[in-house]
């Protein structure tokens, strides 16, 4: 036995590094200072205390990517106002950071607010990017938002995950009484609200890339309907008249459009209709079954998952039908195919021998990788930043999460949802 | 005197009598009245066998023992006109969530098929699929509606 774990302990100098140069890309730490304000007296201080609670938010935005590290914001740290912009570099320089943000709250006359935000290079001491918004007293977490994803976007390149959405099915019962009900909330877990009442049956939500609807498949006439709902309004209507069933909805990137499937007679194809109405366009003929159809990010093709070879295999094809060719050849089971927003890389689900997981492969097909351990994990989505992953994973218990994870590699993390969740989808950064 | 250990062996014969009765096995239950679609579901479930039809993996064919009680139920579909009902399929375990709402829509439509080819109006038989949101996989039900 202490042979043994001597042996270990030798082996794992060795092992170390080999470890590390396989982990993910090297992480960008961003010195995160309390925001100002210009504003003087009982006004400064209210202003103030919004601009410390947007900066924590700020700071907790960045620390849940895996790319960006914020500094710990300390208040003693405070720029006044015409510091923020000429920052001292140096303090910063030596403590770490690659990148500084700076910015101000300032109340207006009419009630709102305006938000100043600046991104630096400690290094060059230069201005790599600056944003303003001015936003209703109530939304200052979303002006928060914005600002994190100008760091993270200087820091990476990449669209920022923070003013998102996302959509997901919420499940509480057991059995046949399971409720599931739409439901749609801020990335950060914030605005938490339902769309369905969960008297129906309902799966799959989509959201809308405006972030103003929801298409999802719901059971309100007994048998799967896709239904298209406006989130602010909850004004709802199926996609095709008639009883057909439809279901897997996606929509196109500029939203005018919706993907789906549609049951005629004992087959599934996949079909394209106007998202305000309209007849729909048949794209697959094959006697097997087509479905979960998914745009490409420039609309022009669309990713399916069809059995026509004997298993359910990922397929590509252009958007008026033609071109209709395999992606996956890994072996197992592939389904849930969806193109990353920068249009490099497909996320799947695939049932092997070891279970269903979720991986990434080039939109060739080519490189695939497997990320998650599963043995129960499905229906994954890409943040904006092509980088980060939602995805829903069933537990040994049987209950369903909604899990995120990075397509470089690590652990997965659980989203907290006020109940189970499944089905999720993720929307892009709002305007 | 004398009389009450008569009287009380005669209690006794009498209560364990009753209790015989009532355990008396083969004796017909109380059987609870089943009236408009209840009674319908037990006459249809008595008369066909069963309401269940099992698939293979990943297909919708009907076997034998599928065939032989869609023959009954069409039969006694075409005694009830008035009745309507709902074929219900399942998918697979390992099916995705999308295709299994297919497979599952796939063998209701080939059940509400061999229904309707055995002399069952169409407008009778509706379909749905509960694709894998249900527990019940590789299965179709035939569901009596009204």
């Amino acid at each position: 036995m202490i042979r043994f774990a001597i042996f270990i302990a030798a082996l794992l100098p060795a092992a170390t590094p080999a470890l590390a140069q396989t982990g993910g890309p090297a992480i960008t730490v961003v010195a995160v200072p309390p925001l100002t304000t210009p504003d003087t007296g009982t006004k400064g201080n209210e202003t103030l205390a919004i601009a410390w609670q947007a900066t924590q938010l700020i700071a907790s935005d960045l620390r849940a990517t895996s790319d960006v590290m914020p500094l710990p914001s300390v208040q003693k740290d405070y720029y006044s106002f015409p510091e923020v912009t000429a920052p001292t570099f140096t303090k910063w320089r030596a403590a770490g950071a690659k990148a500084l943000l700076t910015g101000f709250v300032q109340s207006r006359a009419d009630g709102r607010l305006t938000f100043g935000f600046y991104a630096y290079d400690t290094v060059t001491g230069r201005e790599v990017a600056r944003k303003g918004f001015v936003v209703a007293a109530g939304d200052w977490r979303r002006a928060a938002h914005k600002c994190a994803g100008l760091a993270y976007t200087a820091a990476t390149g990449e669209p920022g995950v923070f003013d998102t959405r996302i959509a997901y099915v919420a499940e509480s019962g057991a059995g046949a009484a399971r409720v599931r009900r739409v439901a749609v909330m801020d990335s950060d877990g914030f605005g938490h609200n339902f769309l369905t009442a969960g008297e129906t049956l309902v799966l799959s939500p989509r959201l809308s890339p405006a972030g103003d609807k929801v298409a999802f498949v719901s059971y309100v006439a007994g048998k799967p309907t896709v239904i298209i709902a406006n989130i602010e309004t909850k004004d709802q209507r199926p996609i095709v008249a008639g009883d057909a069933l439809t279901f897997a909805p996606r929509f196109s990137p500029d939203g005018a459009r919706l993907a789906f499937s549609m049951m005629l007679g004992p087959n599934s194809d996949i079909y394209v209709a106007s998202a305000n109405g309209g007849p729909p366009i048949r794209l697959t003929t094959s006697p097997g079954i087509d479905t979960a159809p998914a745009f490409s990010p420039d609309g022009r093709q669309i990713l399916f998952e069809s059995d026509r070879s004997g298993s359910p295999q990922i397929y590509v094809m252009n958007v008026d039908g033609s071109d209709q060719r395999r992606v996956s050849f890994g072996g197992g089971w592939y389904s849930a195919p969806e193109f990353s927003p920068d249009g490099k890389s497909i996320a799947f689900a695939r049932r092997g021998s070891d279970g269903l997981r979720v991986g990434v492969m080039g939109a060739d097909g080519s490189a695939e990788r497997v990320l998650t351990s599963g043995p129960n994990d499905d229906s994954p989505v890409w943040g904006a930043n092509s980088r980060d992953l939602l995805f829903q994973r069933i537990g040994a218990d049987g209950r369903s999460a909604i899990f995120r994870l990075t397509s470089a590699g690590g652990a997965a993390q659980k989203l907290v949802t006020p109940q189970d969740g499944s089905d999720p989808d993720w929307s892009a950064q709002r305007d | 005197m004398r009389t009450l250990p008569i009287f009380a062996a005669l209690v006794l014969t009498l209560s364990g009598a009753a209790g015989a009765q009532v355990r008396r096995p083969g004796a017909r239950q109380p059987v609870p009245v089943l009236t408009g679609i209840d009674a319908l579901r037990a006459d249809f479930l008595a008369r066909t066998g069963s309401n269940i039809l099992y698939f293979g993996v990943n297909s919708a064919g009907l076997g034998a023992p599928a065939r032989a009680v869609l023959g009954a139920q069409a039969a006694w579909l075409r005694r009830q006109p008035a009745v309507v009902v709902q074929v219900e399929g399942y998918g697979d375990p390992g099916d995705s969530r999308d295709h299994a709402l297919a497979m599952g829509a796939r063998r209701a439509q080939a059940v509400r098929d061999y229904l309707v080819l055995l002399g069952v109006p169409s407008a009778q038989v509706a379909l749905t699929s509960w694709g894998k949101t249900r527990p019940g996989a590789g299965r179709a039900i035939v569901v009596l509606v009204r």
